[in-house]
């Protein structure tokens, strides 16, 4: 630590002050604001907007889409990243380029990733259903599909996304000891054994910010929607950020947008607070099983 | 009964089929972006079906396409427009970030353990969840179609600021206090020891808020409202409905937006890398 003479003593809050400012104004008030917005109608304190979201059965079509959506979408992101991060640690030839190669789709904005899959997932002169009909697959609807098109976002979202988890958790596979591996070998641990009772209970720290991070990320998922779905078709792809998105712009119903947005933030902190009492739980059973 | 070295170049051979498989997935729709950009609009879909060489391949190759984006198409403006608020948010980013870094990191002064506190708050919460409320804010400042909605919002981050404790804590105070007794003022101290000490954690900063505000679109969405401060990611999802004949633009323009964080990326992808890790897995 640097000492201050006296005279300094206000130094720091001066060093600080246009950085936080805006920290407050752009980043903490905002939530206020929605909080404050979601529950005074008329400046007078009300749970109506709450009251009348939650008797909406658009709103519960929402929540159940995003639940759906996140279900599959979170779980497969993470394994793939964690796949995807085994296969980069070796150190066979070239990896370096791999490595680069499966990073990529994180440089590209997620709008051009959606531009491009919609006309290669187009129906009618998509790549995709030419090469599957070379296959001998016929040819599917894709975004236009009620079934198909929540799923076609997943696949977006996780040719978007897979790379930039898969840094966080090769960076936390490189800082295991391979001393630890060599032991494991000796005493005749199979690959997968390996795998499951050294190398994920050792990198946990990691899976588990991958997992809080990426429900955040995910859980607000909005471009595919708004550049491709529109919400679309019949509702199916009408998550709570789209449509919170809609009751502001489209319907002018600011009230409607903040309460469905603290739902939003509802959900991730319970996300959160849960898959941190999972990890809780599993180092308290480590404990004992040392014991 | 395998030998332990054929057992070895099976599994090496395997593990590259995987890696190569994966990577085609990957790359899959750039390369089609890439050649679909290089193609003549009338041949764009003439050839995806039935599957054939000539449906990744183009058969008259062409920069026209290219070319129409910028002198039809008006493309420049928001490539300006993109380099422009780009440009300064780094600038401001990084100055701004790091002096309150420097604060946090090298000084003891009251309640800093609180603000700090909120400055972590602050970047655990995602940009899309305070979108919508902020367009409200940036309304009452009258701030909703200008350059400063767009930049000012995204000057101050968190995580940037995070980044730069990290690395300044490791900087030891002895330098700095020995500069002090040399005469070296606070401001000297700044520009002439810790930002040369710390150029990759610049280089990481500048390239995380490039990343952000280059493919940024949420915020652009909301707050810019008329053409002529709009930004890549806005103008080519305008383009779809725009100019819905101009297929093979779009690919441009989509290329084109993705080329340049690419050039950015590769030859500096180490400091990048390192850089949203040690956010994640330090901690």
């Amino acid at each position: 630590m640097l000492h201050l003479s006296k005279k300094m003593r206000f130094l720091p809050y001066v060093l600080i002050a246009p950085a936080f400012l805006l920290i407050c104004i752009f980043k903490l008030y905002p939530i206020v604001e929605t909080a404050l917005e979601s529950l005074f109608v008329d400046s007078s304190f009300t749970l109506d907007t709450y009251k009348s979201l939650f008797s909406d059965s658009s709103f519960w079509n929402s929540l159940w889409i995003t639940l759906k959506i996140n279900i599959v979408m979170i779980p497969l992101q993470v394994c793939l990243a964690f796949i995807v991060a085994l296969l980069v640690n070796s150190t066979v030839k070239g990896i370096g380029i791999f490595r680069t190669v499966f990073y990529l789709p994180v440089t590209i904005s997620i709008t051009v990733g959606c531009l491009v899959w919609n006309i290669m997932l187009n129906p009618d002169s998509g790549v995709v259903n030419s090469f599957l009909n070379l296959l001998g697959i016929p040819s599917q609807d894709f975004f236009i599909s009620k079934s198909q098109a929540l799923w076609c976002i997943v696949l977006v979202a996780t040719w978007k996304g897979v790379g930039y988890w898969m840094m966080f958790i090769l960076a936390g596979l490189k800082n295991v000891d391979i001393a630890i591996y060599e032991s494991a070998k000796i005493d005749g641990a199979g690959w997968f054994t390996t795998i499951w009772k050294i190398t994920i209970p050792l990198i946990k720290k990691v899976l588990l910010f991958v997992f809080v991070a990426n429900t955040t990320a995910n859980i607000l998922l909005f471009v595919p929607m708004q550049v491709i779905t529109n919400g679309g078709p019949q509702e199916s792809t009408n998550v709570l950020m789209f449509e919170a998105y809609q009751s502001a712009f489209q319907y002018g119903d600011r009230g409607r947008a903040s309460a469905i947005v603290m739902v939003l933030l509802l959900l991730i902190v319970c996300i959160c607070l849960f898959q941190a009492a999972l990890l809780n739980e599993n180092d308290k059973s480590e404990k004992v099983r040392v014991k | 009964m395998m030998t332990r070295k054929t057992k070895k170049t099976l599994s090496h051979i395997i593990l590259y089929i995987v890696l190569i498989l994966i990577a085609v997935l990957t790359l899959f729709p750039l390369l089609w972006g890439v050649s679909a950009s290089l193609r003549d609009d009338s041949e764009l879909y003439t050839y995806v079906m039935p599957f054939s060489i000539h449906t990744l391949i183009p058969v008259k190759w062409t920069a026209k396409s290219y070319v129409d984006l910028f002198t039809v198409y008006g493309f420049l403006k928001p490539v300006l427009n993109t380099v422009l608020v780009t440009a300064i948010s780094i600038a401001f980013g990084c100055v701004l970030n790091s002096v309150a870094a420097f604060a946090f990191a090298m000084f003891e002064f009251r309640f800093k353990k609180p603000l700090f506190s909120l400055v972590l708050i602050s970047f655990m919460i995602p940009f899309e969840a305070i979108a919508l409320p902020l367009y409200r804010v940036a309304d009452k400042m009258k701030m909703v179609d200008t350059f400063q909605g767009m930049i000012l919002p995204s000057i101050a981050s968190g995580l940037v600021l995070f980044l730069f404790v990290q690395f300044f804590k490791d900087i030891p105070a002895d330098l700095l206090d020995a500069a002090r007794i040399d005469g070296a003022n606070i401001g000297k101290i700044y520009s002439s020891i810790l930002i040369p000490l710390s150029q990759p954690v610049f280089i990481t900063a500048g390239l995380m808020i490039f990343m952000d505000q280059w493919n940024s679109y949420l915020w652009p969405l909301l707050i810019a409202r008329s053409k002529d401060i709009r930004t890549i990611q806005i103008a080519l999802t305008a383009f779809n409905t725009e100019h819905s004949t101009a297929w093979s633009a779009l690919y441009a323009g989509s290329m084109f937006s993705a080329l340049i964080p690419l050039l950015l990326f590769l030859p500096l992808q180490k400091y990048f890398v390192q850089g949203i890790t040690s956010s994640g897995v330090k901690g």
